[in-house]
């Protein structure tokens, strides 16, 4: 095509009007920029949880793995010698509660010489390649891995030993080196297997055996021979499995989080579209021009194309830069978790594919074109020989799509009863997509029936926007696509997280009846009060009564993530009042608290429910120990806590089923006149230093839980807030475009005797009806949006329900600003078209 | 070269408005005609179907031995690209564009670049007194310059034939009766038909013949030159 005629058609007309060109690209560029640096931040943490999980297995070509509780050692010679294992090392993993701080070490206990026909880059635990000592000089020695010695602030020569609460106990270790990076990913330490088994109360216990195989062997037979050896609990996996069962814990937030990074990209879409458009009702007459000078309507729709995919370039370049810029600032401050705490966050290292830059790109020159499609079949549809006439104007008569509308709302009706897409809410993310398309679509309708309705006051200025809206409905309707786009979005979003931040506080409230708690460590890690200490802190002074609870970790399935089980003090009549139940047996809230028939009465929560498909008065065996033991579900419980599913059941029958007595934390409550506060201090004074730590009011818990709340949700409000300023941006270029195309009638006005306030005041008013209309749909579509959010797109990824709570002044707020921004940029456009000299506008051809 | 043939156009109704029925019209290379009549009498109605910018619900129109009638609109449009030049009320120039990139914008489209185009844009120019201004953003000009800008883009490509609607409607007398010798003058120099619409008595009188539009058919009024 002629440079001319793609200057004619193309490139001219962007550059004409560069405000709004410039706002296209810069759409465009922060929809392609959130999105990529969302995702390449997660696919970094991903990548660096995968590696960390595969690394652990150094050249294993298949591990057996058993449960939480691990397998008896005794499995060990019987694996070995399956015919094809050439190597077989074996592991015990502890999570080890560090002592005088928060959280744990995973520590690997492994048999350095057999671990090193798996792992050459554990040489220097033998001492090989070293001047040091190996571990079997010293059975207190720890090698740190390369992570978790930056971690922990323990680099060589900075820290000499590391402390490690067991039960009550502290356990001292001295740490021996630090293991190059590539030996081990993730933040881990690796001791001796025997030690490890002897201080953290695994003797005769081992976590998996890593197999390598003859070089002759098939994997898949060796595999097939070993699970044939394995008993109940224990299986084969390859370590590749190793990574993607460490991403799928994480794998929901990170999905939903992408996606709405990539609604900025798909309000830039709709900001294109209502630009593009408003861009087309102006230039019908040049259009009209071009296609009667020759230019035919396949090149004019190429033509308008091209100017999109222009805008969309641009803004695909711009905001690739900025995204990796985002991500690169992302990693190095608030790290690969995104401030959600799933960890992860060592060691990620940001390398952009090509696929990923062409994705992206792709993305943001699809966006551009897709919004840009309808305008620009429009534009090539122009009429040419109506469009030429002196006085023609485009119609401004709102075309009403209700059939079409219609259509799209029943869709995403039909999108809200499909299931989950591999775990995954996209059919709930569809149903949003179409709702919001259904109300964009409906818009003009609403706008000519609202105006129709509107109450009409004697000031002029009021009358004269009333009219100019009512007669331009089209290009009003335009204006607000992206606004009510994006406002409902925020909308959506904020009712959700109000509703989310409420039901968890009023969770904590719930679960947190006593005066104080004390913990020693959580489900599966070294810490844990034994019997006799736990019953001392009941016998303390100013103690009325004491509950335990027992946390540990069991299997359901096979392959399926550890389910968290919570053995506590129960009272059956008042399970309603310790438990938040949401839903329970008929039988079932009458049933003793061991389950008839001999079965064990449980609670799981809503993600083992989903999970594992369970309702009251279905039978699950969950393996505790080393034995199936059958229980029956008594009710669903709801739970903030245990996104892999937590099941509860009465302490007693936890001990008459395992001998286990020891207690994670054990709830306090105050006798009369003595202050939680004080009894705090007490019982801290009461307990060794390691745990010192863990003594807490509820008020401190709840409060801890909620800035969790809030660090986890700080993304997803900036998300928000780029797509409701490109929603601005919609309305700034509709209103301005508009504006400035009634030049000529600002001139009549003046010629006519209308100051500048009057027509300012009138164009403020029209900005602030527009502003209007897109905040009443925004707030009806978004209070739709929310509730998809809240009960199909939140239940199908993180398993749990919510109580609906709107934060009715804060989105008064938020509207209220919003109409007033909107009356600003009408009366900033204005300012600008009044500009110019009156007589010069009434005349004016252009 | 132009033949129109028993042409009859309804607008949609019930019944149908008639517009135009049972028009005939032939023109021969380098002729140059004005039709006349009153308002909603199908003037530019009968423009807008030689031009292939709509279609007849009866009769034929032959430009050049092609049936302009029976072309689908991608092929009228490239018929009209190529042997049809505008010159409109409204002038109609692309705003973004300056007076010489307008004037070009029918060379681009027929495939005319480089030298060959800019020596041909700049004839024009010459030839409608606006080469001084030929850097001009089009929506700087007066509305006498505006139109001789047209009239040399609706020329520059050589077409067959020219149609001019009203094109001295928003002109005062002086700028009028220049732009008119101006279009009579480089038609003739090209030896292209052309056909002037207008209702003004002066501008029709710079045409050979007159034609009267109205609602029986089109009728010669009287040899002019």
């Amino acid at each position: 095509m002629a440079p001319l005629l793609i200057d004619a058609a193309l490139t001219g007309p962007l550059r004409q009007a560069p405000g709004r060109t410039g706002l296209a690209i810069l759409a465009i560029a922060l929809g392609v920029a959130l999105g990529l640096a969302i995702h390449l931040i997660n696919r970094s943490a991903a990548d660096a949880i995968s590696l960390a999980a595969r690394s652990t297995y150094g050249l294993a070509h298949l591990a057996v793995e058993g449960g939480p509780q691990g397998f008896d050692e005794q499995l060990y010679p019987i694996i070995a010698r399956v015919p094809g294992v050439e190597a077989a090392s074996p592991v015990v993993v502890v999570q080890a509660k560090l002592a005088g701080r928060r959280g744990a070490l995973k520590l690997y206990g492994m048999d350095a010489f057999r671990s090193r026909l798996l792992q050459p880059s554990f040489a220097p635990l033998t001492g090989a390649g070293t001047s040091g000592e190996g571990p079997f000089q010293a059975v207190d020695a720890l090698y740190l891995s390369a992570a978790a010695a930056r971690e922990l602030e323990a680099t060589e020569g900075a820290m000499k030993t590391l402390k490690f609460q067991v039960g009550l106990q502290t356990y001292r270790m001295r740490i021996a080196g630090v293991l190059p990076q590539a030996a081990l990913e993730e933040p881990a330490g690796v001791m001796d297997i025997a030690t490890a088994q002897w201080k953290f109360g695994k003797l005769g216990r081992l976590s998996r055996v890593d197999l390598r195989l003859a070089d002759e062997a098939d994997i898949a037979q060796v595999r097939k021979m070993l699970a044939q050896r394995l008993p109940d609990g224990v299986h084969v996996v390859e370590p590749g499995e190793a990574g993607e069962d460490a991403l799928r814990l994480s794998r929901a937030y990170r999905s939903n989080l992408t996606a709405l990074a990539l609604v900025a990209l798909f309000t830039g879409g709709f900001f294109i579209y209502s630009m593009q458009a408003t861009t087309a009702l102006r230039r019908r007459r040049e259009f009209a021009i071009l296609h009667a000078l020759g230019v035919t309507r396949a090149q004019q729709l190429g033509l308008s194309l091209g100017g999109a995919a222009v805008v969309g370039v641009c803004g695909a370049v711009l905001g690739l830069l900025a995204g990796v810029a985002i991500a690169h600032a992302g990693l190095n401050t608030i790290g690969t978790d995104l401030g959600a705490g799933y960890g992860g966050s060592s060691g990620a290292q940001l390398r952009v594919r090509a696929v990923e830059w062409a994705v992206f790109a792709a993305l943001g020159v699809f966006a551009a074109i897709a919004g840009a499609l309808r305008p620009a079949l429009e534009s090539a549809r122009i009429p040419t020989a109506d469009a030429l006439k002196s006085g023609d104007v485009a119609s401004a008569d709102p075309r009403t799509h209700a059939g079409m509308s219609g259509l799209l709302a029943l869709s995403s009706l039909g999108a809200l009863a499909l299931p989950p897409l591999e775990g995954l809410p996209v059919p709930g993310y569809l149903a949003v997509a179409l709702l919001l398309i259904a109300v964009v679509t409906a818009m003009p309708m609403l706008i000519r029936a609202l105006v129709r309705r509107a109450p009409r006051m004697r000031a002029l200025s009021f009358q004269l926007a009333f009219a100019q809206i009512g007669a331009t409905a089209r290009y009003a309707s335009l204006s607000v696509a992206s606004i009510v786009v994006s406002f409902s979005l925020m909308v959506s979003m904020a009712i959700m997280v109000t509703s989310f931040r409420s039901s968890l506080d009023r969770w904590t409230q719930q679960l947190l009846p006593a005066d104080v708690y004390v913990a020693a460590g959580s489900a599966g890690q070294s810490g844990y009060f034994d019997e006799s200490s736990a019953l001392r802190l009941a016998r303390l002074p100013g103690v009325e009564r004491v509950e335990y609870s027992r946390s540990s970790q069991v299997s359901l399935a096979p392959r399926s993530p550890a389910v968290t089980l919570i053995a506590r003090t129960l009272d059956p009549p008042r399970v309603q009042d310790a438990l938040w139940l949401v839903e329970s047996g008929r039988s079932a809230r009458d049933a003793p608290v061991s389950g008839s028939q001999g079965a064990v009465a449980v609670w799981v929560n809503e993600a083992a429910a989903d999970l594992y498909g369970l309702r009251p008065g279905e039978s699950i065996e969950p393996l505790i120990g080393e034995r199936r033991v059958e229980t029956r579900v008594q009710g669903i419980w709801r739970d903030y806590a245990h996104p892999n599913g937590a099941i509860v059941m009465n302490r007693e029958d936890y001990i008459r089923l395992t001998g286990d007595r020891s207690v994670n934390t054990v709830s306090v409550w105050a006798a009369e006149g003595v202050s939680p506060p004080r009894l705090q201090e007490d019982l801290r004074d009461s307990l060794p230093q390691a745990v010192e730590l863990d003594v807490r009011l509820p008020g401190e818990l709840r409060a801890r839980t909620l800035a969790a709340f809030d660090r986890t949700f700080a993304v997803t409000y900036l998300l928000e807030f780029v797509a409701v300023c490109i929603g601005l941006f919609g309305i700034a270029a509709g209103i301005s475009a508009q504006t400035l195309a009634r030049r000529g009638e600002f001139g009549a006005l003046r010629h006519l005797g209308m100051t500048r306030g009057q027509i300012g005041g009138m164009l403020a008013i029209e900005g602030a009806v527009l502003g209007m209309l897109g905040v009443l749909a925004g707030l009806v579509a978004g209070a739709a949006v929310s509730l998809i959010l809240i009960y199909v797109v939140n239940r199908q990824s993180f398993h749990w329900s919510m109580d609906l709570f709107v934060p009715a002044r804060w989105l008064a707020i938020l509207s209220s600003t919003l109409v007033l921004i909107s009356a600003l940029i009408a009366v900033a456009a204005g300012r600008r078209a009044m500009g110019r000299d009156a007589v010069q506008a009434v005349r004016e051809d252009w | 070269m132009l033949e129109v043939e028993n042409l009859a156009k309804f607008f949609p109704g019930t019944p149908p408005r008639r517009v135009l029925d049972g028009i005939s019209l032939a023109l021969r290379a380098g002729e140059y005609v004005a039709i006349m009549g009153e308002s909603g009498s199908g003037k530019s109605t009968l423009l807008n179907l030689i031009a292939g910018l709509d279609t007849p619900d009866r009769g034929g129109i032959v430009l050049d031995g092609v049936r302009i009638d029976q072309l689908d609109d991608a092929a009228r449009t490239r018929l009209r690209r190529a042997r049809m030049g505008f010159v409109f009320q409204a002038f109609h120039l692309l705003p973004h564009l300056s007076a010489e990139a307008n004037v070009a914008l029918p060379l681009a489209l027929n495939g005319v670049r480089g030298a060959a185009a800019a020596r041909r844009v700049e004839d024009m120019l010459d030839a409608v007194g606006m080469r001084a201004s030929r850097h001009a953003a089009s929506n700087r000009l007066s509305g006498g310059e505006m139109q001789r800008v047209a009239v040399a883009r609706a020329l520059v490509h050589r077409p067959r034939l020219v149609l001019a609607d009203e094109p001295t409607g928003n002109l005062d007398a002086h700028a009028a009766g220049e732009v008119l010798a101006l279009l009579r003058r480089q038609l003739k120099r090209d030896q292209a038909a052309g056909i002037l619409v207008t209702h003004s008595e002066v501008a029709a009188g710079t045409a050979d013949r007159i034609y009267l539009l109205g609602p029986d058919g089109l009728h010669l009024r009287s040899p002019q030159r």
